[in-house]
């Protein structure tokens, strides 16, 4: 069983990850976990302070619990740089920012660093309203060029065609035979893909209402900054990592929303792509470097998630009805944890023994949530 | 020309927009400076808007547009509500009043809820809406702050068969520094009005030093007009102007929240995660009759209806208050 602590300052609310419904359970480790959300208030999605709260929750849990592998998400940049007009100044202000915060993070715990940078973010030139077709169109709440389309109609079909804005229209069978063996829940995956060319979005039912400024733009290859070695492909991250795991603390460190372009530090770059499709930030492509397997078909671009939201398990944890297998943390033989301030991500991609993660819905700020994955195997004697 | 949808009553001669900004006049008429054009359209739950009591567990498509009328100095939807539409305009998605019914339909939803700002603001669009809805079969409901003309509640009365009624505050000075209108008669006087001809519950967001002192007084408002209006108590969690302020002890809050619920039948405390008070439970017996699960902030889902045909407690048989049908599986066919 994964255990939940809710923390919305002031009150702690236990709860089971699976279920959600509300458990006792007092050891050691959610002892440590429980002190640890008390002292780190989250102060925010867009807060000056939201990656250093990533930095110190996580000093603070290394400081208890010795972990050898350390999986960290700093994810203010983006959600600043996506819903607020910025000049190139401030842009290169907060880019230097993220940067500073890692070296701290790396001076003050001495991990060995593997920064990955999830892609470059391009400015938003419009949106393609699909709110008109016949058949539905779903694009998710953060993906930029990736639409869905269920049931579509011919005359749905030729209208999008003539669209200059639409780079590629691929039918079911074409994404499917870009990552053959590739696990996919073949009704998950829409009857077509809409891919917009750069800097367009699609607006479709759910789409936030906020002004969109940057979003994610091609990236099919991806920063990786490390002096254990070069990675080919995201997918080899997770190799690389377990292999140096007996020899070196490692600080697995994602800066969301940072590319090839605005790296601030030397790095290799890293397949982030298959043929003309590439990830954008988000759980498939984390859990593609987690798991060491492409997981296009995890959360497929565009598939109806609004048919299977309904009372499921797992309710905190978004789209996910199970904890994914073959994760980096698990079965790691290792210590680990996680923190990061883009929500269930933290807990739910990288499978770290003690995950802490902002509690945020639509940046506004509802407090923040550990996860204990393996609390039968924590003991306080084994560190 | 005064534009008499709300109770500030603007003077919109010479290009004047009004408070909202959303109204103007055209040849001796007030008419909407942006008819059809909506901020949102997605799909949600009931329970997240939150109606608790109406349609349980039904999936709605939740709309809004532009401008308001109050200026909360906590607002948390102020990159919609606080700045002149105009501003929108290019992001504003026009939808005509078929286009919208065809997407509630395509996305299976059994209503429509009108929730990110006022509905005063787009009077002319929503009535219009209504008829496309009536046809449809999809009742329309929505969350308002009730600071409506007399005239102009009879008009969201007659496009809303449910409504979820802030009622911010229970004094003028709360009112005057907080919200920034000068008198909360009118929102009294509207609620009483809406609570015979509507399905409504009342919705109170509470800052702790701010309004927590006014909660018994709000409480003792409605359960004289009637005990049965379920009442949820919003812990607030300021934005805009009052980011800083410290947030209300879940604790403290609900201890206040005591003596209410010995003269309200539904008192909810949430707008936090799993908040252990949105099940409902009958007022006679104290069986809990609905079990809901909170994410927070828009979040909130239905678990299990555990009412007996009729609505009755399974307990003791007594009236539970619904509004429309629970557990509307049917799903609509897109036609
Ligand atoms: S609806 Fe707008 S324009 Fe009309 S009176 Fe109210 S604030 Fe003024």
């Amino acid at each position: 069983m994964s255990i939940v602590i809710v923390d919305a300052r002031e009150w702690q609310n236990m709860l089971d990850l699976k279920t959600g419904e509300k458990i006792q359970v007092e050891n050691y480790s959610t002892e440590i976990l429980r002190g640890v959300l008390q002292r780190h208030h989250y102060p925010g999605d867009v807060d000056q302070l939201s990656n250093r709260w990533v930095s110190e929750t996580a000093l603070d849990l290394i400081g208890q619990y010795h972990p050898q592998l350390v999986c960290l998400m700093y994810s203010r940049q983006y959600f600043i740089s996506r819903f607020n007009p910025l000049s190139e100044t401030e842009r290169i202000r907060l880019l230097e920012e993220v940067f500073s915060e890692v070296e701290f993070m790396l001076a003050q715990s001495g991990y060995t660093p593997v920064i990955v940078g999830t892609g470059n973010l391009t400015e938003h030139i419009a949106e393609l309203d699909l709110n008109g077709l016949d058949g539905l169109a779903i694009s998710g709440n953060w993906s930029a060029r990736y639409a869905g389309l269920h049931k579509p109609t011919p005359k749905d079909l030729a209208y999008l065609s003539t669209l200059p804005e639409i780079e590629r229209i691929a039918a079911r069978q074409e994404l499917i035979d870009l990552f053959p063996g590739a696990e996919c829940i073949l009704e998950r995956i829409p009857e077509y893909l809409l891919v917009a060319k750069e800097g367009f979005t699609f607006r479709t039912s759910g789409t936030p209402g906020r002004k969109i400024y940057r979003v994610p733009g091609i990236s099919y290859q991806i920063p990786v900054a490390t002096p254990l070695g070069n990675v080919e492909t995201i997918t080899g991250l997770r190799k690389l990592v377990r292999d140096n795991l007996k020899d070196h603390k490692i600080a697995l460190i994602i800066l969301e929303g940072i590319g090839e372009q605005d790296f601030r530090t030397p790095y290799s770059a890293s397949k982030n792509s298959m043929g003309w499709y590439y990830y954008e930030p988000g759980e498939n492509q984390l859990l593609t470097m987690s798991t060491g397997t492409q997981q296009v078909f995890a959360f497929p671009n565009g598939y109806n998630y609004l048919e299977e939201n309904d009372n499921k398990e797992f309710p905190f944890s978004g789209y996910f009805k199970k904890i994914p297998a073959g994760t980096i943390a698990e079965d790691s033989g290792f210590r680990s944890i996680a923190v990061g301030n883009h929500s269930m991500h933290t807990h739910m991609v990288f499978g770290a023994d003690i995950c802490v993660e902002c509690f945020a819905r639509n940046l506004y700020n509802q407090g923040c949530m550990g996860v204990i994955h393996r609390t039968a195997e924590i003991q306080q004697e084994n560190h | 020309m005064r534009c008499n949808y709300c109770e500030w009553r603007c003077d919109l001669s010479a290009g004047q927009a009004g408070v909202c900004r959303m109204y103007r006049e055209e040849q001796g008429a007030v008419k909407e400076r942006f008819p059809m054009q909506w901020s949102a359209c997605s799909v949600s739950r009931m329970e997240s808007m939150p109606f608790y009591h109406a349609h349980p567990d039904s999936r709605t498509l939740t709309i809004g547009t532009y401008g308001c009328n109050f200026s909360c100095r906590y607002c948390s939807n102020a990159h919609v509500a606080r700045r002149d539409p105009l501003e929108f305009k290019a992001e504003m998605n026009g939808m005509a009043p078929e286009e919208l019914i065809r997407m509630a339909l395509k996305h299976g939803c059994q209503n429509i809820v009108f929730n990110v700002n006022e509905p005063a603001m787009s009077l002319q669009s929503l009535l219009k809406l209504k008829q496309n809805a009536d046809q449809a079969g999809l009742p329309m409901g929505c969350l308002t702050n009730a600071y409506t003309t007399e005239e102009s509640t009879e008009i969201l009365a007659a496009i809303f068969s449910f409504l979820n009624i802030g009622l911010k505050g229970f004094s003028a000075e709360f009112h005057r520094n907080y919200i920034g209108i000068g008198s909360i008669d009118p929102i009294l006087r509207n609620i009483s009005r809406l609570a015979k001809i509507r399905h409504i519950e009342v919705t109170t967001p509470v800052i702790e030093g701010v309004n927590d002192s006014e909660l018994g007084a709000i409480s003792e408002f409605i359960a004289g007009i009637d005990p049965d209006i379920p009442w949820h108590v919003f812990r607030l969690l300021p934005e805009h102007e009052m980011k800083s302020v410290a947030y209300p002890s879940i604790e403290r809050i609900n201890q206040l929240l005591q003596t209410a619920r010995k003269k309200l039948s539904y008192v909810y405390f949430h707008n936090f995660v799993g908040s252990d008070w949105v099940n409902t439970v009958c007022p006679d017996c104290g069986t809990r009759v609905i079990e809901r699960f909170s994410l927070g902030c828009g979040g909130d889902r239905m678990d299990k209806f555990l009412c007996k045909e009729g609505n009755q407690c399974p307990s003791c048989g007594r009236r539970i208050k619904i509004h429309g049908r629970p557990y509307q599986t049917d799903v609509k066919e897109a036609t």
